[in-house]
Protein backbone atom coordinates (compact mmCIF):
# COMPACT_ATOMS: atom_id res chain seq x y z
CA UNK A 1 0.00 0.00 0.00
CA UNK A 2 1.35 4.05 -0.83
CA UNK A 3 1.51 5.58 2.29
CA UNK A 4 2.36 8.96 0.58
CA UNK A 5 -0.09 10.52 -1.99
CA UNK A 6 1.11 11.11 -5.62
CA UNK A 7 0.75 14.67 -4.50
CA UNK A 8 2.98 14.85 -1.27
CA UNK A 9 5.56 12.58 -2.74
CA UNK A 10 5.94 15.47 -5.98
CA UNK A 11 5.92 17.93 -3.31
CA UNK A 12 9.03 16.54 -0.94
CA UNK A 13 10.58 15.40 -4.01
CA UNK A 14 10.82 19.02 -5.22
CA UNK A 15 11.84 19.87 -1.88
CA UNK A 16 14.32 17.31 -1.58
CA UNK A 17 15.98 18.86 -5.27
CA UNK A 18 15.79 22.24 -3.97
CA UNK A 19 17.21 21.51 -0.56
CA UNK A 20 19.27 18.21 -0.08
CA UNK A 21 23.12 19.41 -0.45
CA UNK A 22 25.06 16.16 1.11
CA UNK A 23 24.18 12.28 0.94
CA UNK A 24 21.70 11.30 3.84
CA UNK A 25 22.08 7.78 4.84
CA UNK A 26 18.78 5.90 6.80
CA UNK A 27 20.11 3.78 9.01
CA UNK A 28 16.69 1.37 10.13
CA UNK A 29 16.57 -1.45 12.63
CA UNK A 30 13.24 -3.84 12.43
CA UNK A 31 12.05 -7.29 13.37
CA UNK A 32 10.91 -9.00 11.43
CA UNK A 33 7.16 -10.72 11.87
CA UNK A 34 7.60 -14.22 13.10
CA UNK A 35 5.13 -17.07 12.00
CA UNK A 36 5.45 -18.58 15.64
CA UNK A 37 3.10 -16.99 18.18
CA UNK A 38 4.90 -16.76 21.37
CA UNK A 39 2.86 -16.07 24.52
CA UNK A 40 4.03 -13.06 26.40
CA UNK A 41 6.16 -11.23 23.38
CA UNK A 42 4.63 -8.47 21.40
CA UNK A 43 4.75 -8.43 17.74
CA UNK A 44 6.14 -5.11 16.53
CA UNK A 45 2.96 -3.97 14.91
CA UNK A 46 4.92 -0.72 13.04
CA UNK A 47 7.97 -1.94 12.11
CA UNK A 48 6.82 -2.72 8.98
CA UNK A 49 4.26 0.35 7.75
CA UNK A 50 8.04 2.09 9.17
CA UNK A 51 9.88 0.49 6.41
CA UNK A 52 7.48 1.07 3.99
CA UNK A 53 7.27 4.80 4.45
CA UNK A 54 10.96 5.00 4.64
CA UNK A 55 11.57 3.17 1.27
CA UNK A 56 9.31 5.82 -0.03
CA UNK A 57 10.88 8.82 1.33
CA UNK A 58 14.04 7.28 0.54
CA UNK A 59 13.10 6.74 -3.40
CA UNK A 60 12.01 10.16 -3.57
CA UNK A 61 15.61 11.81 -3.68
CA UNK A 62 19.06 10.13 -5.18
CA UNK A 63 21.15 11.55 -2.27
CA UNK A 64 18.96 9.32 -0.12
CA UNK A 65 20.08 5.67 0.50
CA UNK A 66 18.07 3.32 2.93
CA UNK A 67 19.63 0.51 5.02
CA UNK A 68 17.57 -2.04 6.65
CA UNK A 69 18.96 -4.31 9.38
CA UNK A 70 16.91 -7.15 11.64
CA UNK A 71 17.94 -6.29 15.00
CA UNK A 72 19.00 -9.83 16.39
CA UNK A 73 21.44 -9.75 13.36
CA UNK A 74 23.00 -6.44 13.72
CA UNK A 75 23.07 -6.06 17.63
CA UNK A 76 26.61 -4.86 17.53
CA UNK A 77 25.82 -1.85 15.36
CA UNK A 78 22.99 -1.28 17.17
CA UNK A 79 24.30 -0.91 20.48
CA UNK A 80 27.09 1.57 18.46
CA UNK A 81 23.85 3.73 17.63
CA UNK A 82 22.37 3.47 20.83
CA UNK A 83 19.35 1.37 19.71
CA UNK A 84 17.36 -0.89 21.97
CA UNK A 85 13.83 -1.32 20.54
CA UNK A 86 12.26 -1.40 16.97
CA UNK A 87 11.16 0.46 14.72
CA UNK A 88 14.13 3.06 15.30
CA UNK A 89 16.36 4.63 12.71
CA UNK A 90 19.17 7.04 12.49
CA UNK A 91 19.73 9.72 9.79
CA UNK A 92 23.58 10.06 9.18
CA UNK A 93 25.03 13.04 6.75
CA UNK A 94 26.49 15.86 7.96
CA UNK A 95 25.23 16.42 10.80
CA UNK A 96 27.76 16.73 13.83
CA UNK A 97 25.70 14.48 16.41
CA UNK A 98 22.81 12.44 16.49
CA UNK A 99 19.64 11.82 15.57
CA UNK A 100 17.42 9.02 16.08
CA UNK A 101 13.69 8.04 15.69
CA UNK A 102 12.09 5.29 17.87
CA UNK A 103 8.61 4.43 16.28
CA UNK A 104 6.52 5.28 12.94
CA UNK A 105 7.19 8.81 12.13
CA UNK A 106 3.58 9.64 10.62
CA UNK A 107 1.26 12.58 11.34
CA UNK A 108 2.62 15.63 12.47
CA UNK A 109 5.93 13.68 13.04
CA UNK A 110 6.19 13.16 9.26
CA UNK A 111 7.01 16.60 8.23
CA UNK A 112 9.68 16.54 11.55
CA UNK A 113 11.40 14.06 9.28
CA UNK A 114 11.67 15.50 6.48
CA UNK A 115 13.03 18.56 7.61
CA UNK A 116 15.83 16.70 9.86
CA UNK A 117 16.65 15.19 6.56
CA UNK A 118 17.58 18.41 5.35
CA UNK A 119 19.25 19.35 8.26
CA UNK A 120 21.48 16.38 8.43
CA UNK A 121 22.04 16.65 4.28
CA UNK A 122 23.27 20.68 4.81
CA UNK A 123 24.78 20.26 8.63
CA UNK A 124 23.12 23.30 8.82
CA UNK A 125 20.10 24.81 10.63
CA UNK A 126 17.62 28.04 11.72
CA UNK A 127 19.03 28.07 15.19
CA UNK A 128 20.43 31.55 16.32
CA UNK A 129 23.94 32.62 16.65
CA UNK A 130 23.35 31.98 20.64
CA UNK A 131 22.10 28.96 20.85
CA UNK A 132 25.10 28.07 17.66
CA UNK A 133 27.49 29.71 20.18
CA UNK A 134 26.52 27.54 22.87
CA UNK A 135 26.19 24.50 21.41
CA UNK A 136 29.86 24.98 20.30
CA UNK A 137 31.40 25.71 23.54
CA UNK A 138 30.24 22.21 24.96
CA UNK A 139 32.27 20.39 26.26
CA UNK A 140 30.08 17.33 27.64
CA UNK A 141 27.38 15.34 26.16
CA UNK A 142 23.78 15.82 25.93
CA UNK A 143 20.57 13.55 25.21
CA UNK A 144 17.33 15.33 24.47
CA UNK A 145 14.58 13.29 24.12
CA UNK A 146 11.48 14.40 22.69
CA UNK A 147 7.86 12.23 23.31
CA UNK A 148 5.31 12.64 20.35
CA UNK A 149 2.39 11.15 19.57
CA UNK A 150 1.05 10.59 15.65
CA UNK A 151 -1.74 13.38 15.74
CA UNK B 1 20.93 21.18 18.17
CA UNK B 2 21.85 17.45 17.30
CA UNK B 3 22.98 18.98 13.77
CA UNK B 4 25.29 21.27 15.36
CA UNK B 5 27.09 19.72 18.19
CA UNK B 6 28.95 16.30 18.04
CA UNK B 7 28.12 16.37 21.79
CA UNK B 8 24.36 16.15 21.27
CA UNK B 9 22.08 13.38 20.71
CA UNK B 10 18.11 13.87 19.84
CA UNK B 11 15.53 10.91 20.46
CA UNK B 12 12.16 11.14 18.49
CA UNK B 13 9.89 8.65 20.58
CA UNK B 14 6.43 8.16 19.73
CA UNK B 15 5.19 7.96 23.22
CA UNK B 16 2.17 5.34 22.55
CA UNK B 17 4.46 2.63 20.90
CA UNK B 18 6.91 2.82 24.10
CA UNK B 19 4.48 2.40 26.87
CA UNK B 20 7.31 1.43 29.22
CA UNK B 21 9.20 4.47 27.93
CA UNK B 22 5.83 7.01 28.09
CA UNK B 23 5.39 5.36 32.26
CA UNK B 24 9.02 6.00 32.90
CA UNK B 25 9.12 9.98 32.10
CA UNK B 26 5.58 10.53 33.04
CA UNK B 27 4.38 11.25 29.97
CA UNK B 28 0.57 13.29 30.20
CA UNK B 29 1.10 15.62 27.28
CA UNK B 30 3.00 16.07 23.91
CA UNK B 31 5.67 17.02 23.19
CA UNK B 32 7.42 15.98 26.19
CA UNK B 33 11.22 17.45 26.40
CA UNK B 34 13.60 15.48 28.83
CA UNK B 35 17.21 16.71 28.90
CA UNK B 36 19.77 14.65 30.42
CA UNK B 37 17.32 12.91 32.71
CA UNK B 38 17.32 15.76 34.83
CA UNK B 39 15.26 18.67 32.90
CA UNK B 40 11.95 18.65 31.72
CA UNK B 41 9.00 20.98 30.01
CA UNK B 42 6.06 19.96 28.00
CA UNK B 43 4.48 21.77 25.28
CA UNK B 44 6.64 23.77 22.44
CA UNK B 45 8.88 26.78 24.17
CA UNK B 46 10.46 29.56 21.93
CA UNK B 47 14.03 28.95 21.06
CA UNK B 48 15.75 31.34 23.86
CA UNK B 49 13.73 29.56 26.45
CA UNK B 50 14.38 25.97 25.10
CA UNK B 51 18.39 26.76 25.28
CA UNK B 52 17.96 27.96 28.82
CA UNK B 53 16.35 24.86 29.77
CA UNK B 54 19.33 22.42 27.95
CA UNK B 55 22.08 24.88 29.65
CA UNK B 56 20.07 24.56 32.80
CA UNK B 57 20.71 20.97 32.40
CA UNK B 58 24.16 20.81 31.81
CA UNK B 59 24.82 22.82 34.20
CA UNK B 60 22.95 20.52 36.86
CA UNK B 61 24.60 17.71 35.67
CA UNK B 62 28.12 19.34 36.08
CA UNK B 63 27.19 20.30 39.78
CA UNK B 64 26.47 16.78 40.47
CA UNK B 65 29.78 14.92 42.19
CA UNK B 66 30.18 17.33 44.85
CA UNK B 67 26.85 18.45 46.39
CA UNK B 68 25.59 15.17 46.72
CA UNK B 69 23.04 14.93 44.14
CA UNK B 70 21.94 16.90 41.32
CA UNK B 71 19.68 19.38 41.88
CA UNK B 72 16.28 17.84 40.12
CA UNK B 73 14.98 20.10 37.64
CA UNK B 74 11.28 19.00 36.99
CA UNK B 75 9.53 22.02 35.20
CA UNK B 76 5.81 21.29 33.41
CA UNK B 77 3.50 18.89 34.97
Amino acid sequence: MQMISDKDRQTIREHFDERLKGDVDLIMFTERQSPIIIPGKETCETCEPTRELLEEVASLSDKLKLTVHEISEARDQADELGIDRVPAFVAHGASRGQVRFFGIPSGYEFSALIADIIDVSTGETDLSEATKQFLGSLTQNVNIKVFTTPT
Amino acid sequence: MAVESEHVTADVIEAQEFPDLARKYAVRGVPKIVINENTEFVGALPEDQYLARVRAAVESNAETPTNGGAERNQDGI
